[in-house]
């Protein structure tokens, strides 16, 4: 009998604590890995109350500016010279600084007060400003010169290090390691000067600079004291800009205002929590019951929200890429007939919900051009959003003219996509349009996503299929080079003598405007040609509380600008 | 008994052995590579083959993984590049431990409770409400189970927080959503088993002796009928402990189970071997609990292995 009570005893023990006598796992480390004294203020709340449920209410925010938003994907790393995803570039931008910072397209100072651009475009010369790292030391230009060093040297391995080749001087060889990291070409003559040398006069190199991660200046002895785990946590590196990073764990990063940053002054939030939320319906959800200041509309719901949401585009283009060496494909009459044969439009209403944004060019219009954007001073007209029937069959005729062939039945393309369901459902909708409009035959083959990139493309181990570009820089040549017979991701095989004469023409103009129109007769010949079936540009709808300002939206490096937002304090 | 247990102990470390070497081989078999990244340069993809050792044999990175593994290291994610596989299962593994054991106590208690209930009411009214509810657990999903909970109690009544993992309240309907199955299972063979063991002939024995109703049921039936339950639980807590990436994925709660999903599409080779070998072990370790437990509450078991 005794020992049944003992274990009654133990069974009730056991149950209280499951269910209530411990507290959940995240309240420790959120206070540890807080150093300001409100963290310190919540951690005792939190100790006393002896229960986590008010570790958020308690953090004493009020009168203090708080943004809290939700990201699905997690930062891929936190080391500005490893970062590798749009994610990484939206906490670097928040605490880090580049020479110059790229405010949604505006080019501002950043490290640098000022700066010098040689007369042929291949110098920069950089002045930097007076700033502190965290711990006092003076930031030079010696971190900068680390920084490119060490993003090009082949033993860090770091993913975005292909960005210098072609573009940094000796950019390729050091990365390849056939020449020592001393020979890229960047210098810091003195402590607050660097220079950078560039391959080729590039328009867009500040831009470029101001918009991802992988230019920051980083720290020698900090990188060199943690090793490889360096940046593992927000405690493990060390940073200097707008925010600093309090908190990286349990996938809620929390940053907060900098008052040492050298405009501190134009700085309005206290604190910005950013919580990796994979499901886009809960993000949703935790937005429409007050947690959120700020949330992107899942895709299938983007119809309920139709008058509250707003949109951007996040610079992404998708677009069915033709393999130009396999059967039928290679004919340029037929890859025009695929091009005509599609309604853009009711294909974005059927395969995404309409909510991307159907595209006919293979360059994203809001990239830079002189006084306004590319799309609207430059671009060549695209296929038509709506296709062409007419168009369409005299292009098939004459393709089966060229071919031999008389009946188009006799055509079966075969289109390769990733077995994700949203892929599926786009290849089907062509795959329909195709056979309706064309008469001809297409086959579906699915293959996960490792393989299609990591070899059927790669390869040319197809006839078409469905891939994309995101821009690293907001000009068209970041989509145009693809299309060059010598560039690695020529997955289309696309290869015209007169394209890459323009192509390379266009690095050797120094005057901005003749080159963006070189670019445009470079863009001309690819929709002659049907080199590509463009088909959308990605958008985001949005969802933001009335009281939040200042918030900025860009395409290249991040998505979202949180430096100069700004709302109602908590109250 | 100490021999029975020895015996166990190395037979899961053996059955470990093997899964680490399967799964080792196994992941090279994927199509594609860790680094699909579509913007990697040859280049810059052979240094990052290189920096994480893909460039020596096949053979001579077995070796080094093992010898690693040996000292507890599971190595560096590849996907994120800074993170330690140890220290993303350090950060994670809590959070999906502490919703499991909250599901699990929930679970086996309700369970067991329900499942005798309804063996004891035969045929009436409790039985039907009990068999009903492990219906519905076991044919509802977790994640429609869970949308439904995180919609009635989070978002129209707004009575629990929709999301995230930040205290008691938190925990609530995660942990019911995930126990709702294990609860219902458990219910159900808690039932079957109650009836078949009242057919046994020790229970008309101790009927026979005059015994009173609750002792037969206390201390013949009940604890002949745990047995089957007992069998069950051993996979069932290492599954439900080591995270379920639909109702964590659902919650927002930043447990294991989104980098065992995720790893296996990202072709991360440490992380998912890592967490496999994690996962392997626990589960091994809980069937070794419960078969040493086995030892303990029926005594022919012992005996039998002998």
């Amino acid at each position: 009998m005794k020992s049944k009570k003992v274990l009654a005893m133990g069974l009730a023990g056991v149950m209280a604590f499951g269910m209530v006598g411990c507290s959940t796992p995240g309240s420790e480390t959120t206070a540890a890995a807080g150093d300001t004294t409100t963290a310190a203020a919540s951690a005792e709340t939190t100790a006393a109350a002896g229960d986590s449920t008010t570790a958020a209410a308690t953090e004493n925010t009020s009168g203090l500016k708080v943004f809290r938003y939700a990201t699905a994907t997690d930062p891929t790393s936190l080391d500005s010279c490893k970062g590798n995803s749009v994610a990484d570039n939206e906490v670097n931008h928040l605490i880090q600084e580049g020479l110059v910072r790229n405010n949604c397209g505006e080019i501002a100072p950043g490290l640098a007060e000022s700066w010098e651009v040689s007369d042929d475009g291949l110098t920069y010369t950089f002045h930097l400003r007076d700033a502190k790292w965290s711990d006092g030391q003076a930031i030079t230009s010696q971190d900068f010169l680390y920084a490119f060093q060490r993003l090009a040297d082949p033993a860090t391995a770091a993913p975005y290090a292909w960005i210098l080749d072609g573009r940094v001087k000796n950019g390729g060889d050091v990365i390849g390691g056939k020449k020592p990291v001393s020979e890229l070409g960047v210098s810091a003559p003195d402590d607050k000067t660097f220079v950078v040398e560039l391959e080729y006069a590039q328009g867009y190199f500040l831009s470029l600079l101001g918009s991802v991660c992988e230019f920051t200046p980083q720290r020698q002895d900090i990188v060199e004291k943690y090793g490889t785990d360096y940046a593992a946590s927000a405690d493990k590196m060390m940073t200097y800009g707008p925010f600093t990073l309090t908190s990286s764990s349990n996938r809620q990063y929390v940053f907060e205002k900098n008052q040492d940053y050298w405009d501190a002054d134009s700085i309005n939030f206290d604190r910005i929590e950013m919580s990796v939320i994979e499901t886009g319906d809960t993000q949703l959800a935790m937005y429409e019951s007050g947690e959120l200041d700020y949330v992107a509309v899942p895709t299938a719901q983007v119809p309920n929200y139709d008058d509250q949401d707003n949109e951007y585009m996040t610079g992404a283009l998708d677009w069915v890429y033709i393999n130009s060496q396999a059967e039928y494909v290679s004919n340029a009459n037929f890859r025009l007939a695929l091009n005509y044969a599609i309604d853009r439009e009711t294909y974005n209403m059927l395969a995404n919900s309409g909510t991307y944004t159907a595209w006919g060019n293979p360059v994203m219009p809001a990239v830079d051009g002189i006084n306004a954007t590319y799309g609207e001073e430059f671009q060549p007209d695209g296929y038509p959003i709506n296709g062409d029937l007419t168009k369409a069959q005299e292009y098939l005729q004459a393709a089966m003219g060229e071919m031999g062939i008389s009946d188009p039945s006799e055509i079966t393309v075969e289109f390769t996509t990733t077995d994700a369901e949203t892929n599926k459902k786009i290849a089907e909708v062509l795959q329909e349009m195709w056979q309706n409009n064309l008469g001809i035959n297409v086959e579906i083959r699915q293959v996960t996503y490792a393989e299609i990139f990591g070899n059927v493309f790669p390869q040319h181990d197809y006839m078409v299929g469905y891939g994309g570009w995101a821009p690293d820089y907001a000009d068209p040549y970041t989509y145009l080079e693809l299309f060059m017979s010598e560039n690695v991701y020529n997955y289309s095989q696309y290869s015209n003598t007169a394209f890459d004469d323009l192509m390379k023409q266009s690095t050797t103009i120094t005057d901005a405007k003749t080159r963006l129109e070189t670019l445009a007769q470079a863009e001309q010949l690819l929709l002659d040609d049907g080199a590509v079936v463009p088909l959308q540009v990605r958008t985001t709808h949005y969802l933001m509380d009335d009281d939040v300002t200042g918030v900025g939206f860009y395409f290249i490096g991040y998505n979202i600008d949180l430096v100069y937002g700004d709302c109602a304090p908590t109250a | 008994m100490a021999k029975y247990i020895v015996k166990r102990v190395l037979a899961a470390i053996a059955t470990l052995f093997v899964l680490v070497t399967v799964v080792f081989f196994l992941v090279r078999l994927m199509p594609g590579e860790p680094f699909t990244n579509p913007k990697l340069t040859p280049e810059v993809a052979a240094n990052m083959r290189s920096y994480y050792g893909f460039d020596k044999p096949l053979i001579e990175q077995y070796g080094t993984y093992i010898n690693n593994l040996l000292h507890g290291n599971f190595g560096y994610s590849m996907k994120y590049t800074n993170k330690t596989v140890n220290s993303i299962i350090a950060e994670t593994f809590p959070f999906s431990a502490d919703l499991g054991i909250r599901a699990l106590v929930m679970a086996i208690s309700f369970g067991i409770v329900l499942g005798s209930l309804a063996a004891l009411n035969r045929g009436k009214k409790l039985d039907f409400v009990c068999v009903i509810v492990a219906i519905l657990g076991t044919s509802i999903p977790d994640f429609i189970m869970g949308c439904v909970l995180q919609y009635f109690f989070g978002i129209k009544w707004g009575l629990l927080p929709v999301a995230q993992y930040k205290g008691f309240s938190y925990t609530i309907l995660p942990a019911t959503a995930l126990a709702f199955y294990t609860l219902a299972s458990v219910s159900k063979l808690m039932r079957s088993s109650m009836l078949e063991v009242v057919q046994q002939d020790y229970i008309k024995t101790a009927k026979a002796k005059g015994l009173s109703k609750f002792r037969i049921t206390w201390k013949h039936q009940l604890r002949n009928a745990i047995m089957p339950v007992i069998t069950m639980l051993g996979p069932t807590v290492a599954s439900v402990l080591t995270g379920t990436f639909v109702i964590e994925s659902i919650f927002a709660i930043p447990g294991m189970g989104k980098y065992y999903v995720e790893s296996v599409s990202n072709n991360d080779y440490a992380m998912i071997l890592g967490m496999t070998v994690f996962y392997g072990f626990f589960l091994v370790f809980c069937n070794l609990i419960v078969d040493v437990a086995y030892g303990f509450v029926d005594p022919r078991v012992r005996i039998g292995k002998k």
